[in-house]
Order: structure tokens, then C-alpha cells, then sequence
């Protein structure tokens, strides 16, 4: 009980911390005056108190964290502060179910970008701003977020990235000084947000637009202002700045560390995964462009390639804009996008899915095993980036693949028993698992979940919540083992 | 690889045996006077001769096979001896292309059990008869695939499944054990297939169709001699005979071989599969049934429930029969008997699908994973039947539950991209994959694999071998690796 009671201390300091970030709402509803600040200041003020409140009640079990506790906080930041950041929205939007709100906040912070909202163009910008600010907050982690400016997680801040961040080999490269690391990233996330922001901007959007997409671009997350997202625009040029953020994003932070302060683009070509991650998607999206061709679809090649490329793109990085409905392009081409976003974003991006490495490894693994089939006594290994693999850490990706093609099994079937049929269900258990987006059928690029009902609208934010923890931190925590002495 | 024209000698001497099955149809056809005794003349006649002629033309070469050049004979003997099983179609039915009846053999002897061929009830018996022999020599060829052969190949980590456990052998020479397991496991399948017989004939078949239903039953084929399968006799007395010997033949024939030599039903207790079958398949059977009732398919219990534990049985055992057109179910419930159909088979039966042994280890693994999440140190087994599982196993098992699933999405992808909508793109590939047989859509349980182009019939016959094979049999033998001295 100590130890919860500790863990809930350090949780309103977070909470605390996470109701600063309603000032930009509010300073950016103020200066436009689009009447939705009445909505954040009374979400802005109830959680001051509410976290001052149960900041002061649990004062007396402030003490540093163990390993084992991070996991805890880890989980309950991400199921909590979905809740403080659904109040705005159910406060500036009436007539918002519970459901929808905690979906959409979840969306948000996950990074997904799936939303419960129709009439987008007509929200007021401030709550549009909030949503994509909730992608930029959780894009990187939340939990790095608050290592890198709170001083008070201490020696198990490490075990609490390694509870967060995604990929399988969370060691490499994150340096002993964990709150340096923490800092390196995210001043990388903000000079990328801030240069995307200039893209933007210059190319043709409103300042505002430029700012809400690109919190939403660089986290790869999904929101947009506009119902018909980046087709809205229906511009090359921000396709086309859209796609190259959106590839950056989708590598290793690691890796952008490393190469910034190396100041080399070595990283790139050393890390094991920015080669298959372009390889793929590259060659994916010149085979949809003439799949798209070839079925004419479209008559030019050239357009052909304009929509397969940023649509590509835009779901296999988990991103999740679109610029022209493509659930009505023939069904190959949307079912080949799903798979891609299951798998193509690197470790330790803001992507998600189970990460082009795990991939790798598990790719790998099976060739290991027809030599092995063959010659059953050979001592084979599996390289990455020129290093051995360890058994252990192989066993621990087959486990996570599987599991993984469990969950979404498991989802799909759940939603196909609440009576969804089996495209939507299936490619919204695929879409929302790796915190993609939209997906096919009811819930495709021109629809919006609001048609789901509230039991789908749960099983899509904790399947988004699965998705972004990579299972076994959230899993961890219901096991009897982990709450035993 | 030693020689491989001594494989083709042994290759031709199954041949020459092969050829021998053709005597009962063919005997059956002059005996009725019916029109397919030509055919079976043919069929018989070709393939006794291209036996002979291999054997002359490989008679030098008879080296002693090694453990390597069985991979290469499994994959012969799947591969052509369904070249020959077609022969007979192709004489008897002028128009049917090449691509179906080697489609119709592959589906008989991987006793899969989808069908090209309408109109069942109006052929002659002798063709019936042909195809469910199929099935039958399949199954036997299976069972000791299965439980003899594979596990010396170590393939999948196979080795374990066995009832004597044999262990990784290395090159020794294949016959003799194979041969003594082999016999003993025959044995049980004539003990089963007389009662069968007996149960059909006793519940109220014909003579003939007891016999033709028995072969299919117990190989878990499917094929039947009436268009609507059992709907046809529309018997709650046969159609419980059937789940009874279902289920038995699910069950991995070591267990029942030695439950018989001993003359005690504690080897089934023992198993380590069998109460993880029957539990599962019959929960699911309630669940379904229930589901039915309650979703209003059926206005009362105990009728949902008939129908449930027929199709729900026969789906999950692969075996593919139906008394009721169940893709008119709500979708949920054939898509949960798809999804029991890829597991829920014991090793060492002649089910199809990734087996409930794998399922088993597979799951055990995974919360072997969860737990070090918490205890980063601890050292747990995944045991087996109280014994512990060496990792080499469980890297086999994970890496071949992998290559299973990235084989079920390949093939489903490339169905939908030859043109197929994804409920029968996706559910074909499941029924032919794990040998099961009726998909959903256009391939449902009321129609047959007719209406798919040559193309998506092929990509039909690959899944079935593919699955039949355990993969890496064949994937060895197309691996580079394999070739080289």
C-alpha cells in the first residue's frame, strides 16, 4: 500500500506537470478568441487543485522509486492522464459520451490519431491545437518527457524508460546519464517540430495549421484540423514536407542522437534497421503506385505516385493522414498498408507496431532455423548491425511477436462479436493496436469512429494503450507475480 | 545431400504402391459398370508404368537415404504423387483443367477436403470412393509423417511430439524405426476405422457411404459423396458418431497406440494436449451454441447446440464437414471456428494447423516472458508434462508459429491482390492452410473452391502442402543451403 501511495505521490507531480500544458490552449483561445477557454480554464484549474490536493495527501510517502514501481507509474500515467486530457474536450464539445472522450484523448496521447470527432474545420481551434498537443506530449513518451525536466525520479529513471520506450534493445545507446538522454531527445523533437511548423507555414498553411499539424507530423500521430486531413490542402509541396518528417520520425532517436552529437551521418548506415525501413517502404510504395496503375485507378502514373507515396508513407509510419479516401482503391493496396504499419518504424521512434528490428530478428530467426533443420548441430547466430543477437533477447521478440499477433487476433474477434463485420473490425483492431489511425470499412480515412458504440469505443483505446506500453508493460501489472511481496 | 537419384528410386517405389490404390475403384467401377472404370484403368495403368521406369532408370542407385534426403523425399512424395492421384479426375471429368484435379488429389491426400467438383451425388460411386481413399492413404501417410518421419528430421522441434521421444538423431539411417512405429500406429487406425464403420453403418448409413464417410472422417478430410455433406442425412444419431470419431482422430495416435498396448485410458490423462483439446473445442461448442441462441439464429437451446458441436467440432478438428450452411451465422461465430481450426489439433494426428502442443509451449513461453519482465534475473523453465523444455525447442517452436503466420498473411495478401475479397481471400487461405477445407464467402461451407481462377486455385494447393509439410520441409528444400555440397 506504501508503495501504491508512493507511486500516486509521484503521479500528481506528473499530473501537475501535464495541466501546465493547457496554457497553450488557453493563450491560443484567448489571443483568437474562439470561445473555447472557458473549457480549458475550468480543466486547467480543476487539475491544480485536484493534483495539489493529493500531492499534499500523500507528502509523507515521497521516496525514490524502484524498478518494479516504475512499471506502476508507467501504467498509470498512461491510463490517468488520458482522463485529465478528455476534460477540455467533453467541456468544449457537448454532447461528448465519456467513451468517445477518454477514445479520443488516448488517441492522442498514444499518438494514434484515430478520432471520435466529425466536423473537424468547425471545432474551435484552440481544442483542435490540444489534441494535436496531446500526439506531441505522448509521442515520445511521457514518462521521458518527465525524466528530462522533473529531477525527481532518480536512479529508476533508466528502468522507467526501458518500461516505455519501444524496442527490443532499449540498452543501446541510451547513455548512463539518463535525464541527459531524456534532454538530447527531446530537444531533437522540438527542433523537428519547430522546423516542420516552418515548412509548413511557408508552404502555403495558416501559422496555427502549420503548428497543430506539425505536433501531429513529427509525433506520428494523426490528428488533423480538417475532416479531409492533409487532402484538405490538396497541395505537393506539403505532401511532400509531410513525407519527409514523417520518415524522419519514423527512425531511431537513438540513432538522431547519435548522429547530432557525433556530428556524422554514419549512425544512419550503421544502425541495422534505416535500410530496411527505407528499403520497404521505398519499393512499397513504388509497387502500390503501379498496382494503382495498372488497375487504372488513376490514368497517370505520375498521380499514381503523388497518392501512393504520401498515403504509404503516411499509414506504414503509423502516421495516419490521408490525402484522398484510399479504403476505395482496389483492396490489395489499403490491406499491404495495414501490414506495412504493423512492422516498418524503428525501435525507438515515435512510431508504432512491433518495430522494423524486432522484424529483423525475427526474419532472421526462422532462416536460423532452416539451418538448423538441416545441419542440426550448427552454432548460428543472429546479427544486427554487426553485433550478435543474445538468445535471451531472441526469445523475448518471438514472445513479443507473438503475443502481438495474439492481441490483434484477439481484438479483431472482440470486435467482430459486438457485431462489427470483418473488415472494419479487423482493420480497427490493426489500425488502433499500432497506433495508426483510421482503417477500413466503417472506420476508413473519409469516416471517423464516432459510429462505433461505447464498448468498441473501449476496447479501441485500451487495444491503442496495448499497442503503445508494447503489451508486457501493461500486462506486468495485472500479473499476481508483480504484486507480490 | 548424398544422391539424389537414390531419393527418386525410393520416390519411384511409393509410386509403384501408389499405383496399387487404384485396384478398389477401379474394381468397384467394373463391378457397378459404371462409366469411371476407364479412368481408373488409365490412371493405374500411367502411373505403375512411370514407377517402372524410374525404378529401371535408378536401379543402380541405391545407396542407404540419409536423415537430409528425407526432406527431399516428403517433398517428392507430396509434391507428385497428387500428379498422379489426378489422373483418374482428368480422364473422367474431359473438362476439367489440370490446375483442379491436381487441386481435388492435393485436397484428398493433405486431407484438407475443399472440392472443385459439384454435383457429388450423381457421380459414380467408384469416384467417391477414389477420393475419400485419398484422404484415407493421406492420413495414414500422415500419421507416420507425423509421429515417424518428421520428428527424425527434427523439423519444428517435432522431435519432442513422438511418443518414445527419439531426440535429435543425427545422420542414422531412416527405415527401421520408422517402420516399427509405423505398424503399431496402423494398427490403431484400423482398430478406429472398423468402429467407425460400424458406428456410421449402425446410426443408419448405406454400407457405401458409411465406408466412404469413415475414411474421411478419420484421415480429417472432409470430403463427402453428397453436395450437402451431412445436411444430406440429416441425422442427430450420425452426426454424433461422427463428432465422437472427430475428436478421437484430433487426438495425437501415439497416445491412443499406447493407451491400446497397454489396455489403459491413463495415457490420455497423461497427455499434455489432449485435456487442452477436448476443454477448449468443447467450451468453444458451448460458447457458440450459446451465442446462436442468444443472437436468435436458433429459437432454442438444444437445437443451436446440435448444430454447434457438429460444424464447431468439425471445423476445429480441420476435417470440414457441415449440416448447416453456418456462413450464415453472425460472423463472429465461423470466424472463432476458423481461429480454433489453426490450433486446437493434437501433434501426431491428422489435423492440420500449428498443433495444440506448439499452442501450448507458445503460451507458456509467453508468460515465462512476462515474468522476467518483473524478476529480470529469475530462472524459469517451460515445462512439459513436468519435464523442462531445452531452449533449442522453444527457439523451433516460436520461430515456426512465426514463419506460420507470416505465410498466412503472404498468402492471404496475394490472394487479395489476384482480385478476391478478403473474407474469402483471407478464409481460403485458412481452410487450405490448415487443412480444414470450407472458407467462408465465396468458398463457404454451401459452395466450392470452384469459382477461383488458376491462379488462386494454385496459391489453394501450395497452402495445403505448405501446411501439411510443417513449412520448413518444404522451405528447406527450396532453401539455397539445401543444394550446396
Amino acid at each position: 500500500m506504501e508503495r501504491l501511495l508512493a507511486v500516486i505521490h509521484t503521479f500528481s507531480r506528473i499530473a501537475l506537470v501535464f495541466g501546465l500544458a493547457m496554457l497553450l490552449p488557453i493563450g491560443v483561445s484567448w489571443w483568437i478568441g474562439d470561445g473555447a477557454h472557458g473549457a480549458f480554464d475550468e480543466a486547467f484549474l480543476g487539475t491544480l487543485v485536484g493534483g495539489g490536493i493529493v500531492l499534499r495527501a500523500t507528502q509523507r510517502f515521497r521516496r525514490e522509486l524502484r524498478a518494479n514501481d516504475g512499471v506502476l507509474l508507467v501504467v498509470m500515467c498512461w491510463l490517468l492522464l488520458p482522463a485529465i486530457a478528455a476534460v477540455p474536450l467533453m467541456l468544449g464539445i457537448p454532447g461528448l459520451h465519456v467513451a468517445d472522450a477518454y477514445f479520443e484523448a488516448v488517441s492522442g496521447l498514444t499518438a494514434t490519431g484515430a478520432t471520435a470527432l466529425s466536423g473537424l474545420d468547425s471545432l474551435p481551434p484552440s481544442i483542435n491545437l490540444w489534441r494535436t498537443e496531446l500526439h506531441s506530449i505522448g509521442g515520445l513518451g511521457i514518462i521521458v518527457l518527465a525524466v528530462a525536466i522533473l529531477p525527481l525520479l532518480g536512479v529508476g529513471g533508466r528502468q522507467l524508460m526501458k518500461a516505455e520506450v519501444p524496442g527490443p534493445v532499449k540498452e543501446t545507446g541510451i547513455t548512463p546519464r539518463v535525464a541527459e538522454t531524456a534532454k538530447g531527445f527531446w530537444v531533437i523533437y522540438l527542433v523537428l517540430i519547430a522546423l516542420c511548423t516552418l515548412a509548413y507555414g511557408l508552404f502555403g498553411m495558416s501559422w496555427l495549421d502549420a503548428l497543430t499539424h506539425a505536433f501531429s507530423t513529427v509525433a506520428l500521430g494523426g490528428f488533423s484540423s480538417h475532416d479531409a486531413s492533409l487532402g484538405f490542402f490538396n497541395s505537393p509541396a506539403l505532401e511532400a514536407i509531410t513525407i519527409a518528417f514523417a520518415l524522419i520520425s519514423g527512425m531511431s532517436y537513438v540513432t538522431h542522437f547519435a548522429a547530432i552529437s557525433g556530428r556524422s551521418l554514419r549512425p544512419y548506415w550503421r544502425d541495422g534497421e534505416v535500410s530496411f525501413y527505407l528499403g520497404v517502404l521505398g519499393a512499397s510504395v513504388l509497387l502500390i503506385a503501379a498496382y494503382l496503375w495498372h488497375q487504372n485507378f488513376y490514368t497517370e502514373f505520375a498521380t499514381a505516385l503523388r497518392h501512393a507515396a504520401f498515403n504509404t508513407v503516411s499509414v506504414a509510419t503509423t502516421l495516419g493522414y490521408s490525402s484522398t479516401d484510399y479504403s476505395r482503391w482496389p483492396f490489395f493496396a489499403p490491406l499491404w498498408m495495414l501490414f506495412l504499419c504493423s512492422f516498418v518504424t524503428c525501435s525507438g521512434s515515435t512510431g508504432g507496431g512491433i518495430k522494423m528490428m524486432r522484424a529483423i530478428v525475427l526474419y532472421k530467426q526462422v532462416f536460423r532455423e532452416i539451418t538448423h533443420a538441416m545441419h542440426p548441430n550448427a552454432t548460428t547466430y543472429v546479427k544486427l548491425g554487426g553485433t550478435i543477437v543474445s538468445n535471451k533477447i531472441i526469445l523475448a521478440v518471438l514472445g513479443f511477436g507473438f503475443l502481438y499477433m495474439v492481441c490483434t487476433i484477439g481484438f479483431t474477434l472482440v470486435l467482430a462479436a459486438s457485431g462489427l463485420d470483418i473488415v472494419t473490425s479487423f482493420s480497427a483492431a490493426v489500425a488502433c493496436f499500432n497506433n495508426t489511425g483510421p482503417g477500413l470499412g466503417l472506420v476508413g480515412p473519409d469516416s471517423n469512429y464516432g459510429v462505433f458504440n461505447d464498448f468498441q469505443m473501449w476496447v479501441c483505446s485500451f487495444a491503442m494503450l496495448l499497442g503503445r506500453l508494447e503489451i508486457f508493460t501493461l500486462l506486468v501489472v495485472l500479473t499476481p507475480a508483480f504484486w507480490r511481496k | 545431400m548424398s544422391n539424389p537419384l537414390a531419393v527418386l528410386r525410393v520416390f519411384a517405389l511409393v509410386l509403384l504402391v501408389f499405383s496399387l490404390t487404384m485396384l478398389p475403384p477401379a474394381l468397384v467401377a467394373y463391378l457397378e459398370q459404371d462409366s469411371a472404370a476407364g479412368a481408373f484403368q488409365i490412371g493405374s495403368a500411367a502411373t505403375f508404368f512411370t514407377a517402372v521406369m524410374l525404378l529401371l532408370f535408378t536401379r543402380r542407385h541405391t545407396d542407404e537415404l540419409r536423415v537430409r534426403d528425407g526432406f527431399l523425399l516428403v517433398s517428392l512424395v507430396w509434391v507428385l504423387v497428387p500428379v498422379f492421384a489426378a489422373i483418374p479426375f482428368m480422364v473422367f471429368f474431359p473438362a476439367m483443367s489440370f490446375t483442379d484435379a491436381y487441386f481435388e488429389a492435393v485436397s484428398g491426400l493433405t486431407t484438407t477436403g475443399s472440392t472443385v467438383i459439384e454435383g457429388l451425388d450423381v457421380l459414380p460411386y467408384s469416384v467417391n470412393l477414389w477420393r475419400a481413399e485419398l484422404v484415407f492413404l493421406g492420413g495414414m501417410g500422415l500419421i507416420v509423417l507425423a509421429v515417424a518421419i518428421l520428428p527424425l528430421l527434427g523439423v519444428g522441434g517435432r522431435q519432442l511430439f513422438s511418443a518414445e521421444s527419439p531426440g535429435p538423431i543425427k545422420e542414422t539411417r531412416l527405415t527401421p524405426r520408422m517402420a516399427q512405429t509405423a505398424k503399431g500406429l496402423w494398427l490403431v487406425y484400423l482398430a478406429l476405422a472398423i468402429a467407425c464403420t460400424l458406428g456410421y453403418f449402425w446410426a443408419g448409413m448405406s454400407w457405401g457411404d458409411a465406408f466412404i464417410h469413415m475414411f474421411t472422417t478419420l484421415g480429417l478430410g472432409g470430403f463427402s459423396s453428397h453436395d450437402a455433406s451431412y445436411a444430406y442425412f440429416n441425422s442427430p444419431r450420425i452426426e454424433a458418431v461422427a463428432i465422437v470419431f472427430m475428436t478421437l482422430a484430433g487426438m495425437n495416435f501415439a497416445t491412443h497406440f499406447m493407451a491400446l498396448r497397454r489396455r489403459s485410458l491413463s495415457f490420455y490423462w497423461l497427455d499434455p494436449e489432449i485435456r487442452w483439446y477436448v476443454g477448449v473445442m468443447y467450451a468453444s461448442v458451448l460458447g457458440i451454441a450459446a451465442y446462436l441462441w442468444l443472437a436468435g439464429t436458433y429459437p432454442d437451446f438444444v437445437t443451436a447446440l446440435r448444430f454447434a458441436a457438429f460444424n464447431v467440432v468439425s471445423i476445429a478438428t480441420t476435417t470440414g464437414y457441415a449440416n448447416t450452411d453456418y456462413a450464415q451465422w453472425p460472423f463472429f461465430a465461423p470466424l472463432w471456428m476458423l481461429f480454433l481450426c489453426s490450433f486446437v489439433t493434437c501433434a501426431g494426428s491428422t489435423g492440420g494447423g500449428i498443433k495444440m502442443m506448439r499452442a501450448i509451449i507458445v503460451f507458456r513461453q509467453v508468460m515465462r516472458e512476462i515474468v522476467r519482465t518483473v524478476h529480470p534475473s529469475a530462472v524459469r523453465a517451460v515445462k512439459l508434462s513436468g519435464a523442462p523444455l531445452p531452449n533449442k525447442i522453444i527457439f523451433a517452436v516460436l520461430a515456426f508459429c512465426f514463419a506460420y503466420m507470416v505465410i498466412l498473411v503472404s498468402l492471404t495478401l496475394l490472394m487479395v491482390f489476384s482480385g478476391l475479397d478478403v473474407v474469402t481471400g483471407f478464409s481460403a487461405v485458412v481452410a487450405s492452410f490448415n487443412n480444414t477445407g470450407p472458407g467462408l464467402g465465396e468458398v463457404g461451407p454451401a459452395t466450392t473452391y470452384k469459382s477461383l481462377t488458376d491462379f488462386q486455385t494454385w496459391v489453394c494447393s501450395i497452402a495445403m502442402l505448405l501446411g501439411r509439410l510443417e513449412i520448413f520441409t518444404l522451405l528447406v528444400v527450396f532453401s539455397p543451403t539445401f543444394w550446396r555440397k
